[in-house]
């Protein structure tokens, strides 16, 4: 065989890849996706606790403080329920205040269950409060 | 006069050639998107309140105590609040706003505070904007 004959068949091969199932493989990568993703529509309360060391006495006699006796509530030594902390703290314009003033110190017993301090967390948050978590003092 | 049904209609071809691509790019779209929940199938009843609002923030870190009091950073199961602190430290460590600082609260409602309470003051210390999860009554 000539040899400039067998480099004009060479020529005429022509290598193509075969894209036309890419569409096909692509849509069901989507539907996939589609299909195993779930829009998680997350709802919380943002609380805003700041880290810091202890105030002076004098100053903390000032700040509101919510006490959480196992399930029971009480403000500034008052028992009161859920929505009558809430009028009490709405009543205190907390979200007009600076920064300092907008303390409320959170204080709960071992007992306290999360469901009581998430609503008293949300309820401080949602009028415009800072929560200070309120520490036990070392026992000696 | 002309004779009805005689006139035949050239097959219009649709043009197919780019539907790869747009399923690539649509891929692709999915896939920088989409965010895998890590804890969803953890067994956390979660508690109830009326204020709870639709999370605007993108949480750096996601923390969450289940029923049984064992604690998860971002799904990997850890030891306690000290590992939280360090865990949420270091994933805020290249954070430069508040915004960046959201870290998601999952608990459950029955734990008592001994339990939780040491983990949110973790995430507090470690400099996290606390958003703790909720569901509406």
């Amino acid at each position: 065989m000539p040899r400039h004959r067998q480099k004009q068949e060479k020529k005429h091969r022509e290598s193509e890849i075969p894209v036309g199932s890419f569409s096909d493989i692509a849509f069901l990568l989507i539907i996939y996706f589609m299909v195993a993703t779930t829009l998680v529509k997350v709802k919380s309360i943002t609380a805003d606790l700041p880290t810091g060391q202890k105030q002076p006495q004098a100053q903390l006699d000032k700040t509101p403080t919510v006490n959480l006796r196992g399930s029971e509530v009480y403000f500034n030594d008052n028992k009161l329920t859920l929505d009558e902390l809430n009028k009490r703290l709405d009543a205190l314009d907390l979200s007009d205040k600076p920064g300092d003033k907008r303390v409320v110190m959170l204080e709960s017993s071992d007992e306290t269950p999360y469901e009581l301090y998430f609503k008293t967390l949300a309820a401080i948050s949602a009028n415009g409060g800072v929560v200070a978590l309120v520490e036990e003092e070392a026992k000696k | 006069m002309r004779k009805r049904g005689r006139k035949k209609r050239k097959p219009v071809p649709i043009p197919v050639a780019s539907m790869g691509d747009i399923a690539f790019l649509l891929i692709i779209f999915f896939m920088l998107l989409s965010d895998f929940a890590k804890d969803r199938d953890l067994p956390i009843e979660l508690p109830r309140s009326q204020e709870v609002q639709k999370t605007k923030a993108t949480v750096a870190a996601r923390v969450a105590i289940d029923e049984n009091a064992t604690v998860y950073l971002d799904g990997e199961r850890v030891g306690g609040a000290k590992d939280v602190e360090w865990g949420v430290r270091a994933l805020l460590a290249r954070t430069v706003t508040d915004d960046q600082r959201h870290v998601q609260f999952k608990c459950d409602s029955k734990l008592s505070r001994e339990k939780f309470e040491p983990v949110l003051k973790a995430i507090a210390e470690a400099g996290g904007v606390i958003e703790a999860v909720g569901e509406q009554p």
